[in-house]
């Protein structure tokens, strides 16, 4: 063949290829146009926020899922969790987003709402539709369309030492004055009673407890209710009395919370299934009979913890949407759910997945899922994503003394109005 | 203008490729920004592949917004936590950066050697360096406090107090910074004529009048470039204390960099933090017009 010949036959191929595709149907040309060829190795790009533990873990299934699709290649990229929800943003607006995130709860209705995402109704199968929980389900659900499957759901627990609490005689709280009743006895040399963490995530179980709220569904803004000013009230009676760490560092909070409970100097803490392995880790908790989980404790007008947890979704830019459901169709099923059960402790999403006999023996487990069952639900609102860059700094404000409680709600009221554009 | 042109055409048309990329990667962007700034863009209206933009020229309201009521004390807060982080930087750059190169200058033993080791905190990559600092800064396990409550005092809590948290940042700033200053001064006292300080030592002439009749007159023009260069990067600096204390605690650390950052970055209000942009913009033009002419007049004296 001459190289005349060559091009013209590549002209009329690719002639030949857009005409064929024009026909194909207006309504899904993101589909079609880069739906792999016979034979062609397809590329997924995941983009996951999973801990160094559960990276193992994932490590195992994705390994299992290239086997068994020998024509889908899975390119998985590690993002810090905290920095992930504004690289997807950033690329995404770039056009070059991952064809597969998990995404955190609160910002799948943000990404939707945005246009990043591409909606999977006609992808998701009738059984798995039932057997997803629905709370978590929830999430993914945007003006009537579903944009991912939930992969695992959370809500923080009271987490304490048994050791400690046996030696100064005390009984697992119920209620908050219990639980504070609780940090004065286990409060001496060298250890105190409970952690207090200026990061507002942690914050509002205490907000529930007392009747207060942060923002409806319908947008409207409890934050700086008497009831919520009581919540962070009594949260900083911990602090103020003594009877929690005495040394703030803002910067190194979570971190030192971690350390201080590994090592047997915080008694309680309040922290969620994804710690267990690091808490495991621990010295304090080389027996993992020592280790205890209850519900956060109950206040006088109710009782509360956040519902957290992770979605999968698939960009609007992929090239493979199909490729790109396949696998996290099979990285969500009910086996590998109980998989990451198992060895990291995260919550299934699915009714199937709690039917196993093993996750019914596993005691943290069991500890985390009755924490689900007196959890509450953040608001399914696009700006759920951003309401806690400005709640954070108020109440470290509040807990470094200087912001009172009420000043600090006031400040994150005015701050949250205008991000819903009141 | 268009002889002055024909004349130099080699001249011009060597310059015209990087004109070009200047304007494609600066004078647009730079132009763009600024448009924006007159404009509500938020992350829900600015548009991309698949929504159309949908953001509206709103004139002057963001600067409004910005020098009146509650916009006009955050950003004077802002501002004042700035000008402290610069000009303290700055001042403890050049003091020690002076100090050092005046020792250096000296023929001392192992000159060479000082010299490499003064320039480490210079050469690691500055991210690297603040997280090192960050873990020392830690309140309950760090290394400073650590080695304070050894010796018998209190912890401080460094990066939870508004004060010790501007305090840490710049000490971490001064310690990476320095070796630029004394690279430069170093430079600077070497190309000193030697037969001036002969000179004043036959007139009689003390060290220390040597120092503030020669060196320092000498040295005018280096320090004067060098500490335009650092109060321009500093005012600029984003990455110290976006590692270290991310602008907190409560966002006493923030600088205007730091601020617009967030702004654009983390609460997605475009059109507000391009306004922000192009104040820092504006500021350091001024700052540099005002002290070029200070020192012109100066010169002069």
């Amino acid at each position: 063949m001459t190289k005349k010949k060559v091009f013209g036959f590549t002209m009329v191929a690719a002639l030949t290829a857009t005409t064929l595709v024009g026909c194909s149907g207006a309504a899904e040309p993101q589909a079609d146009q880069g739906a792999a060829k016979e034979g062609e190795k397809v590329k997924i790009k995941y983009w996951s926020t999973m801990n160094p533990e559960e990276t193992q873990t994932l490590e195992g299934i994705v390994a299992e899922f290239e086997q068994k699709n020998p024509n889908i290649d899975v390119d998985v990229q590690n993002v810090p969790f905290s920095d992930a929800q504004n690289k997807f943003k950033t690329s995404a607006q770039g056009g070059d987003a991952p064809d597969v995130l998990r995404c955190e709860i609160a910002w799948t209705p943000e990404f939707a709402a945005l246009g990043f995402l591409l909606p999977i109704d006609d992808k998701l199968s009738a059984e798995d539709k039932k057997d997803f929980l629905k709370a978590p389900f929830n999430y993914n659900v945007y003006q009537g369309k579903t944009y991912g499957v939930p992969h695992v759901t959370d809500a923080p627990a009271l987490l304490y030492n048994k050791r400690l609490f046996k030696e100064a005689g005390v009984e697992v709280p119920k209620t908050m004055d219990e639980m504070y009743a609780a940090a004065k006895k286990l409060t001496k040399e060298g250890q105190y009673g409970f952690f207090v963490s200026a990061d507002s995530y942690f914050s509002q179980p205490f907000i529930w407890a007392f009747g207060g709220n942060t923002i409806t569904d319908n947008k409207d803004v409890k934050i700086a209710s008497a009831d919520s000013i009581k919540g962070l009230e009594f949260m900083l009676k911990f602090k103020n009395d003594k009877l929690s760490q005495q040394n703030f560092d803002f910067a190194n909070q979570y971190n030192n919370m971690m350390t201080d409970f590994k090592e047997g100097k915080a008694a309680m803490i309040i922290n969620g299934p994804w710690a267990t392995a690091d808490i495991l880790s621990g010295k304090e908790f080389k027996d993992a009979a020592n280790f205890g989980i209850a519900p956060v404790p109950a206040g006088p007008k109710g009782q509360g913890s956040p519902v957290g947890g992770h979605n999968y979704v698939i960009s609007k830019a992929s090239k493979n949407p199909n490729e790109a459901y396949k696998f996290i169709e099979f990285l969500n099923s009910t086996e590998n759910q109980v998989k990451f059960a198992k060895a990291n402790k995260l919550l299934p999403t699915r009714q199937s997945a709690y039917d196993n006999a093993d996750l019914k023996a596993d005691a943290v487990l069991q500890g985390f899922k009755a924490q689900m069952d007196v959890a509450t639900n953040r608001p399914v609102i696009p700006e759920g994503g951003q309401m806690f860059a400005d709640f954070t700094p108020n109440v470290e404000a509040a807990v470094k003394g200087t912001k009172t409680a009420e000043q600090a709600l006031k400040d994150v009221e005015a701050a949250w109005n205008k991000l819903l554009k009141k | 203008m268009l002889q002055a042109i024909k004349r130099n055409k080699a001249a011009y048309f060597f310059v015209l490729p990087a004109m070009l990329i200047m304007i494609v990667l600066v004078f647009l962007p730079l132009a763009q920004g600024i448009f924006y700034s007159f404009t509500n863009m938020d992350q829900y209206n600015m548009g991309n592949r698949f929504v159309k933009a949908s953001y509206e020229f709103i004139g002057l309201q963001n600067y409004i917004d910005v020098f009146t009521g509650s916009g006009l004390t955050e950003f004077l807060g802002v501002l004042k936590q700035t000008l402290i982080w610069t000009f303290t930087n700055v001042f403890f750059h050049a003091t020690i950066g002076l100090g050092l190169a005046l020792l250096l200058n000296r023929h001392i033993k192992g000159r060479a050697y000082y010299r490499m080791l003064l320039l480490i905190p210079w050469a690691v990559p500055s991210f690297i360096s603040a997280f090192a600092w960050r873990w020392m800064f830690n309140g309950e396990y760090g290394f400073l406090n650590v080695m304070l409550t050894k010796m018998g005092f209190a912890g401080i809590p460094w990066l939870s107090d508004p004060f010790w948290a501007m305090t840490a940042v710049i000490m971490t700033n001064v310690w990476l910074g320095f070796p630029f200053m004394m690279v430069t001064f170093l430079g600077g006292l070497q190309s000193i004529p030697k037969d001036l300080y002969e000179a004043a030592y036959v007139d009689g002439a003390s060290r220390i009048q040597q120092f503030f009749y020669i060196t320092l007159p000498q040295l005018k023009s280096t320090i004067f470039t060098a500490t335009l260069l650092g109060v321009i990067w500093t005012f600029n600096l984003f990455a110290v204390i976006y590692l270290i204390t991310e602008g907190g605690p409560f966002n006493s650390t923030e600088i205007l960099v730091t601020y617009a950052y967030d702004k654009a970055f983390s609460a997605w209000r475009l059109g507000e933090a391009t306004t922000y942009g192009t104040i820092i913009l504006s500021l350091l033009i001024a700052f540099s017009f005002f002290y070029s002419k200070v020192m012109k007049v100066t010169e002069k004296e």
